[in-house]
């Protein structure tokens, strides 16, 4: 029940009076079916056992307008619950949505793509399902099954009693069932969430998939999936089956109390003959809403294992959120300052007591092994994680206290994987900032020295890139997320070994370009190469998650460290050589 | 390559045609016999059903009147039976219905899911993944129910109608045809709707995919809307395209309604004819009480089954939209394939030859043109040159990811044959590959069976001794669980170098005769490129190599340095060669030394 609390909040209020109305009419013309077979005796009476045709006209008009009203009725209820569940379905998808893209990074760590794929597409069409089906089904069935159970106890409470005797039989065979149930209904819906995250990842991975030939191996794990979640279903099924015949029993116990009860009570002159016809007209009326009810529990099932997982995702909160009273910023002018900062991720240390600075402008190269956390600092200053000791502050202010949105959109980050959207590459350029001018799109990818190849591509900056760039060559994918992170014209530049899959020519290039940006920023430069770092204002050595190493160029060559090494090795030198020849 | 976008709706190539239908029907086909099964089944349960009437018709004309109790346990036991005989048939039936259902999708499922694993690169390239990934999960779900239990109903109703037909006719023909007269009518509206309501849930089936297709790529790409604080404007975009769910719905669920509605509509002017026509036109005297009782009840009777049979044609229209979308994947020409009769491949030894080669992605575009390399056995080759000028579209030609446009790629067999590489079987061909793409792509899964990817019988030793090789050994081991360690989708817990490594561990475990690497080490540290280096010698011993790299200190020592640019080879030769030619290549390589403060070559 609590799920369907959630789903009506979900709903706009101005549709609630709307829905509630539909039910009411779904409940009216239930009893409305009852009229016509009554009007239909009367008919027969009337006009055919009495040979007398003046009644007919009447009767004949008054049923199709009680048809026509009951159907006119029906197609407004169903369009209504129609509209009302759609409304709920678009604010539902909003909601997630929204919710979704504020999660922060742990949660798309602890979370696979296709299970929330899952959660946004079948599990809330099992939510509209339940407001436009399942609810006034029910509806139906339980008023036409009160109300005819009513009538009959005023025509012959015995044998009326006799029939209601069945009910709490049928409510132990659901509470026993639905007890059951409930366990594999979850079960199938994991299975069906396992399915839908291998397709994706399969889909993701083609290109490897072909590169080692393994399409037989794909599809053996595939069709296991497919086979689990077909499994779980007939699983269901088979539940199913094993209490239908019950159902299916006490609805026909209904047609034969009624028969041979109601037999033995005329017999005994305790009914007459026209009272137990209107039992046998009327006992359908109890057994269909019997047999929807087996339906319809299997469709309560399902929904509320949905609805269960769709309103985790609804009420999940990012730990990482704004806070409460943030320091107001309009810009970012490019302090920044990690004080004694650590963090540990899965009882992992990552980094441990980094302090660093850098006034505005000024840039700062980061180098080390691979694994050292150098992606995970920069990961802290944007703050897609928080540190579990120290803190950064950005211009004097720690990064908790900076409104997200406000901190994130100073900084621009070139990532080291990049991903491109299915969007054209202006649309892919101008990603972080909306409101550019073609002619500013193309200055920044020509810093980026993305001008180079753009225009060659189909249509120019309109071509429409795939998915994570596909199409376009590793280093070329770089320089249009690099162009993507300069048209932000942040405060903070990160750049995350954006440039190791470019040939030197056009780094040196890019370097240049960097430069003589038409802002200021602080730059924070993550790379492999010597000759990337060498000019930054501090080049800090990253080992392990500790710093090991900080200076200038000249001052880390003179350390003879990591830095020394990787020089001499990218430079064809004995380590041991004399650092004057080296320099 | 035109390109579909998440907001841009797949137009449906194919009319709908009859095709579709008899390969739906290739489907249920393989279950007919059960089909059969459940169909007899569900007649007999029917049709014992219909005695129940019966037997409270002898309840209330004989038992009850002379008081005869023996008489009413004798029906009641035979209710009972009868009861038990229609409950114990429609269990049967359901249960083997839920299995032709399953296998259906099954099936399906299966089938689409081998074909897309034959589509080329180009196909994954050109539409969001999304879009493809709905036609697999949610759109199967979807058809499996009309397909199975929707056919049966049907033929179950029609048998329904025909017999009411044949017992209004023996009844009266009059009052029979006037029930019957309603018939064109409706099916005239449904052929009226018909357009409207397929275009109606075309267009929905579109919108919802453009619905999964954005979403699926905002949740790939959430942690970059983070960074650009892009959210809002996702959140923009997304109700868009919820609100354009909605409205398709909407637009169709009401066109659906309708035929619903008209069906409970006519019934009942059809009822209301039937008594006026019995009572004035044929005159009170001919028509019977019985008769007009009768036929009042096989008005509902024939009417009831038509409705349900309006209802299974409302959902096979809604399901065809997806039917149409299934097999529109399926029908997806696969561009690189085996050649019919292809042979596999034997063992090669490792000697490659490009014969005249000419490529180009799109048609009208040029990569290579009239490329002629002949590569020796175990020789090492570089490819160096500028980005996108085409270094990646050798190594691509050679796995065949792609056909020629023009020219021969041929392989030197053991056997002292040599081998087209387009004549071969594709699967022969790329296990004796082993390529390194750019884009190390990880699996959800154990850090062991991502390695093992690459060959899967191997051992746990022989994926160690990998690891090794690259040098990824040593951070696996400091894992929790070392090599067991559970890595997320696209390996988001470890850093880039360190999917490259174990992207790279996968490649060498496979063993190849020729070894690929594309961009292998570009986010490795030097120092543990530089020991990877050493150890990857041992490893290319013997092997043909082709390896693409930024970094020229890494590709110095190959056998031959082809610089590519312009269409094909520019220069070609060793290190020293290229040097002293002061060429392309040197002036590259003198760039790049100067760049890092070296001061001689």
């Amino acid at each position: 029940m609590e799920q369907v609390k959630w789903i009506w909040s979900v709903m706009d209020r101005s549709y609630h009076k709307w829905h509630i109305m539909a039910l009411v009419i779904s409940a009216v013309t239930s009893l409305m079916l009852l009229i016509n077979p009554t009007l239909t005796a009367r008919l027969v009476d009337e006009v055919i056992i009495a040979q007398n045709p003046e009644p007919l006209v009447g009767l004949l008009l008054t049923m199709l307008a009680v048809k026509v009203l009951r159907e006119g009725s029906r197609y407004l209820m169903v369009t209504t619950l129609e509209r009302t569940s759609q409304n709920m379905i678009y604010n539902l998808r909003r909601r997630l949505f929204h919710s979704l893209q504020y999660q922060d990074a742990r949660f798309f760590d602890q979370n696979r793509a296709g299970d929330l794929m899952t959660r946004m597409s079948a599990d809330t069409d099992w939510c509209r399902h339940f407001l436009s089906y399942i609810d006034y089904m029910a509806t139906d069935s339980v008023v036409m099954f009160l109300s005819v159970s009513i009538y009959l106890f005023f025509v012959s409470w015995k044998l009326a009693l006799a029939l209601v005797c069945v009910t709490p039989v049928l409510m132990l065979i659901t509470k026993v069932y639905s007890k059951g149930a409930r366990r594999m209904f979850i079960d199938m819906r994991d299975k069906l969430s396992e399915m839908n995250a291998g397709a994706q990842e399969n889909i993701a991975a083609n290109r490897v998939v072909k590169a080692f030939a393994r399409e037989e191996h794909e599809k053996e794990g595939f069709d296991h999936k497919s086979a689990a979640y077909r499994d779980a279903n007939l699983a269901i099924n088979k539940r199913w089956l094993s209490f239908y015949p019950f159902i299916e029993l006490l609805a026909n116990a209904m047609t034969f109390i009624t028969v041979f009860f109601g037999g033995i009570l005329l017999m005994r002159g305790e009914l007459t003959p026209g009272e137990l016809t209107i039992f046998t007209s009327l006992s359908w009326a109890l057994s269909v809403p019997m047999r929807n009810l087996g339906n319809l529990l299997n469709d309560w099932q399902r929904f509320s294992t949905c609805a269960t997982k769709v309103m985790q995702l609804d009420l999940s909160r990012p730990d990482i959120r704004d806070p409460e009273t943030p320091v107001p910023h309009d810009h970012i002018e490019g302090k920044v300052e990690f004080r004694n900062v650590s963090f540990t991720y899965d009882r992992q240390e990552v980094l441990s007591d980094v302090s660093f600075s850098a006034e505005p402008g000024q840039t700062v190269a980061i180098m080390g092994p691979t694994g050292s956390g150098k992606t995970t600092l920069i990961q802290l200053l944007a703050r897609c994680y928080d540190t579990t000791g120290g803190e950064i502050l950005v211009d004097g202010c720690d990064v908790r206290r900076w409104n997200l949105n406000e901190l994130r959109g100073g900084i621009g980050t070139a990532t080291q994987d990049v991903f491109l959207f299915s969007d054209t590459v202006e649309g892919n350029i101008a990603f972080g900032n909306q409101e550019l001018t073609v002619d500013v799109v193309k200055d920044f990818a020509r810093r980026a020295a993305a001008e180079e190849f753009v225009p060659h591509l189909a249509d120019g900056y309109d071509t429409i890139i795939g998915e994570r760039g596909v199409g376009l060559s590793g280093g070329q994918k770089q320089r249009i997320a690099l162009a993507r992170a300069l048209a932000m014209r942040p405060g903070i530049l990160v750049m995350d070994d954006t440039t190791s899959a470019v040939d030197m020519e056009t780094e040196q290039y890019i370097q240049r370009e960097l430069r003589q940006l038409p802002y200021d920023c602080t730059k924070i430069i993550i790379a492999q190469r010597i000759s990337s770092v060498k000019d930054a204002d501090l080049i800090l050595i990253l080992k392990d998650g500790k710093i090991t190493e900080r200076g200038t160029h000249e001052e880390l060559l003179r350390q003879r460290g990591y830095y020394w090494e990787t020089y001499c090795l990218q430079n064809g030198l004995d380590v041991d050589a004399p650092l004057k020849e080296a320099m | 390559m035109a390109r579909n976008k998440f907001d841009v709706d797949e137009t449906l190539e194919s009319p709908f045609d009859l095709g579709h239908l008899k390969r739906a029907f290739g489907y249920i086909g393989r279950h007919k016999y059960i089909m059969l099964l459940a169909l007899c089944l569900s007649v007999v349960a029917s049709v014992t059903g219909l005695f129940v009437p019966k037997i409270t018709q002898w309840v209330l004309d004989d038992a009850v009147p002379n008081k005869d109790m023996a008489l009413l346990a004798r029906l009641a036991i035979m209710f009972v039976g009868i009861l038990l005989i229609s409950i114990v048939f429609t269990v049967i039936r359901s249960r083997m219905m839920a299995h032709v259902s399953q296998e259906i999708i099954y099936d399906i499922r299966k089938d689409l899911f081998a074909h897309l694993q034959r589509l080329p690169f180009s196909y994954y390239d050109s539409r969001p993944a999304g879009k493809i990934l709905v036609r697999v999960i949610n759109y199967v779900n979807s058809v499996s129910d009309i397909l199975s239990n929707g056919i049966i109903n049907s033929i179950l109703e029609i048998i329904n109608v025909l017999f009411i037909i044949v017992f209004m006719y023996a009844t009266e023909p009059t009052l029979a045809t006037i029930v019957i007269a309603g018939l064109p009518v409706f099916v005239t509206i449904i052929v009226l709707l018909k357009p409207r309501q397929r275009r109606a849930w075309q267009n929905q089936s579109n919108k919802n995919s453009n619905y999964n297709a954005y979403l699926a790529e905002s949740i790939d790409g959430v942690r970059v809307s983070q960074l650009f604080a892009r959210q809002d404007v996702n959140c923009t975009i997304m109700q868009r395209l919820a609100a354009a769910c909605r409205k398709a719905w909407l637009r169709a669920i009401y066109i659906s309604n309708s035929v619903w509605l008209s069906s409970e509509l006519i019934t009942q002017v059809v009822f209301t004819l039937m008594y006026f026509a019995g009572v004035y036109w044929l005159g009170g005297s001919i028509v019977s009480y019985g008769v007009i009782l009768a036929m009042g009840q096989y008005v509902s009777r024939f009417w009831q089954p038509i409705t349900n049979l309006a209802n299974i044609y409302n959902s096979f229209v809604n399901n065809l939209a997806y039917l149409e979308r299934i097999f529109e994947t399926m029908d997806e020409p696969v561009v690189v394939d085996d050649h019919p009769g292809a042979q596999a491949l034997p063992d090669i030894d490792g000697q490659v030859d490009f014969n005249d080669v000419t490529f180009g992605y799109e048609e009208g575009q040029t990569v290579l043109s009239h490329m002629n390399l002949h590569v020796n056995a175990g020789e090492s080759i570089a490819l160096v040159g500028p980005t996108g000028a085409g270094k990646s579209t050798v190594v691509n030609l050679l796995c065949r990811f792609y056909n020629l446009v023009g020219g021969s790629i041929t392989l030197h067999g053991e056997d002292g044959k040599d081998y087209d590489i387009s004549e071969v079987t594709l699967h022969s061909l790329r296990t004796q590959l082993g390529i390194m793409l750019q884009d190390s792509f990880i699996f959800s899964g154990t850090i062991l069976d991502n390695i093992r990817y690459g060959r899967l019988d191997a051992t746990e030793e022989e994926v160690r001794q990998a690891a090794k090789i690259v040098r990824a050994d040593e951070f696996i081991s400091e894992m929790p669980q070392g090599y067991q360690t559970t890595v997320n989708e696209r390996g988001s817990s470890l850093s880039q170098g360190q999917r490259q490594l174990v992207s790279f561990a996968r490649t060498l475990l496979s063993d190849p005769r020729i070894l690929i690497l594309d961009e292998a080490t570009s986010s490795i540290d030097t120092k543990t490129e530089k020991l990877l280096q050493d150890g990857l010698q041992a490893m290319l011993k013997g092997r043909t190599s082709f390896i693409i790299a930024h970094r020229l200190s890494t590709i110095k020592n190959c056998d031959r340095i082809l610089y590519i640019s312009d269409h094909g080879i520019l220069e070609a030769g060793s290190h020293d060669e290229l040097m002293a030619k002061h060429g392309a290549y040197w002036e590259l390589y003198t760039a790049q030394a100067r760049e890092q403060g070296m001061m001689t070559a």
